[in-house]
């Protein structure tokens, strides 16, 4: 047999990417699969979460503590990966469970699965990005993906509407980023990020402008996708009319991926600017987090509320990065891992309120639950006090986690800024417990029956008290899953 | 002789045109999407400037990503503007109002 040579190297560590070519296979498989299925059949739903399985313990049994680095730079592979995938997994199996029930009678259903399961993909590509061109294809592979699930409630204008708007400023957003990429590609002559990150320490003054000109358009492109104020229009007109699934996917897995990018553009690129990224993040965190923690102030639709209390958690977590320590990101990891446990449950629960001919949206739907269901009060009051941040439940350590690494890195007027809005917050969380605890019930509740949805409230009710009273293993895995960032 | 820093005023200036387009127009979605294109394409204009000036390849590999992924975006934005049209009989600008707050 003749031997057969290449005419280039062949590409090492391919293996790593087992986890992405199993997603992009079995979905299109699913595709195939989902043709053939009658309405109503469940079996790409169960089929769909079976691939995330498979590929998080593929992910799992691949994982090393070295840095491995496939296709000549562009993908990369460690353990920093590793964790921000796991956390896009359980985030993406936990939307397509609480699709089960919601979303059983459309049309077409397959497809929203295989959407979710590309929308995956693109966010696995991102997180593992050593290159703005991986990055930008996997950034868009999940946007144009987010998009359509957002508009999947075809017959509903308002889910129609949402899809608009958010396409619109997503391309826009879209636009500012490779605006961006163009000048510090411009500047340091590569894509990758340790080669420009290298390039911009021996920058001289001319080239100054255009550096921060880039800086300024990839923040916020970035900032975009993770609705950091001013760029954060889209976020509550796009929760509010997606379907609620979609919100509670859309809600935890892209902010994961977007801050995971964030998180290695900040280490690997930028150390060389570090006071001037600095000063326009520490900018924009202030403005996210008045802007987060006043306007839900003023919502009666609580998915907009959670938009809105969304956009001042992004506020608090981008204090890990302006900290820009070993700590800060351990603390952005810790902060990810529970905001997705209480935002899973809450949506959970919102789900379980939508009931005939109602909604479940608005804060009046929930007036009274604690006398009709005593157990879903609860799950709703520990995770509400929870985002709130009241000490010993999980979201307390989450952002002891952030604003203990800002301290260190010396923001402290930062942190007590973030502090005094934290208190504000609390009180539109508090109010939902008011309403479920002292108000009398004005609507019939009738509640679905549905195992998935409950076991998941109860899962996150536990999860965020067993982390707040026992925080240790988490901090420990977060600090571990740094390796192959610093 | 027309050096890199003309090729970055013209694509600035698209590039500015695209963005003021954006939030200027009060018209309909189409002229929208035209603005999205024109942004990404003085984006192109930098690209193949930035790699002829630097002699490097990887900018206008990244151009072809762009226009492929900038022919998706379109196919998606229209397809979402189409149902969206089925509903509400029309495309202009005030009339995607339902959702506020």
């Amino acid at each position: 047999m003749a031997n057969v040579t290449f005419p280039f190297p062949f590409p090492e560590h391919l293996i790593t990417l087992l986890p992405e070519m199993i997603v992009a296979v079995l979905a299109m498989v699913l595709l195939l699969i989902d043709v053939f299925i009658t309405k109503g059949n469940k079996i790409t739903a169960y089929l769909a979460i079976l691939t995330t399985l498979l590929a998080a313990v593929a992910t799992w049994s691949l994982q090393s503590s070295e840095v491995l680095v496939a296709f000549y730079g562009f993908f990369v592979f460690d353990q920093f990966a590793v964790y921000s995938k796991m956390l896009i997994f359980i985030g993406t199996a936990l939307g397509m469970i609480l699709s089960l029930e919601y979303m059983k009678n459309e049309v077409n259903i397959g497809e929203y699965y295989v959407l979710m399961l590309f929308a995956m993909l693109g966010m696995m590509l991102m997180v593992s990005a050593n290159n703005f061109i991986i990055m930008y294809l996997g950034l868009e592979l999940m946007a144009l993906c987010v998009y359509v699930l957002v508009a999947y409630q075809r017959e509903v204008l308002r889910s129609n509407e949402a899809a608009l708007k958010y396409f619109i400023l997503g391309a826009l957003s879209s636009g500012m980023l490779l605006y961006g990429i163009t000048f510090l590609y411009g500047v340091t002559g590569s894509f990758n990020f340790a080669v420009m990150g290298e390039a911009l320490q021996h920058t001289d003054s001319n080239s100054h402008a255009a550096l921060m000109l880039g800086l300024v358009f990839l923040i916020a492109g970035l900032g975009f996708k993770v609705s950091m104020a001013p760029f954060h229009m889209w976020t509550p007109d796009a929760y509010e009319g997606a379907p609620t699934p979609v919100t509670a996917f859309m809600s935890v897995a892209p902010k994961v991926a977007g801050f995971a990018i964030l998180m290695r553009i900040v280490a690997d690129l930028l150390p060389a600017v570090q006071h001037e990224y600095e000063a326009i993040l520490t900018i924009l965190a202030v403005l996210t987090i008045v802007v987060g923690n006043l306007a839900a102030i003023a919502q009666r639709n609580i998915k907009r509320m959670l938009a809105y209390s969304t956009i001042g958690h992004v506020g608090f977590i981008m204090m890990g990065l302006i900290a820009g320590t070993a700590d800060g990101f351990s603390g952005i990891l810790i902060y990810l891992s529970i905001y997705l446990i209480m935002t899973m449950g809450v949506f959970a629960i919102i789900i379980l309120m939508r009931r005939e001919g109602i909604q479940g949206e608005l804060l009046d739907d929930f007036a009274g639950l604690s006398r009709v269901r005593p157990g879903y009060a609860l799950a709703m009051g520990l995770l509400m006090f929870s985002m709130a941040g009241i000490p010993f439940l999980g979201g307390f350590w989450a952002k002891y986690a952030v604003f203990m690494a800002a301290v260190e890195a010396g923001h402290l007027n930062l942190v007590l800024f973030a502090l005094l809005f934290s208190a504000i917050g609390a009180f539109y969380y508090l109010r939902v417990v008011k309403y479920i605890y002292f108000d009398e019930e004005r609507v019939a509740f009738n509640f679905v029956e549905s195992k998935p949805l409950q076991a998941t409230v109860v899962a996150a009710a536990i999860g965020v008290v067993l982390i707040g009273v026992y925080p240790e293993p988490l901090m420990a895995l977060c600090k571990q899953a740094l390796g192959g960032l610093i | 002789m027309v050096g890199l820093s003309q090729y970055l005023i013209v694509a600035a200036a698209l590039f500015s045109l695209g963005v003021i387009g954006l939030f200027l127009n009060r018209k309909n979605v189409i002229s929208i999407l035209m603005c999205i294109e024109l942004m990404l394409l003085a984006v192109n204009i930098n690209f193949v400037a930035f790699s002829h000036h630097l002699g490097d390849l990887g900018g206008q590999i990244f151009v072809f990503f762009v226009l492929t992924v900038a022919a998706c975006e379109v196919a998606v934005g229209l397809a979402i503007l189409v149902s969206f049209y089925r509903l509400r009989r029309s495309i202009e600008i005030e009339d995607i109002n339902t959702l506020q707050g």
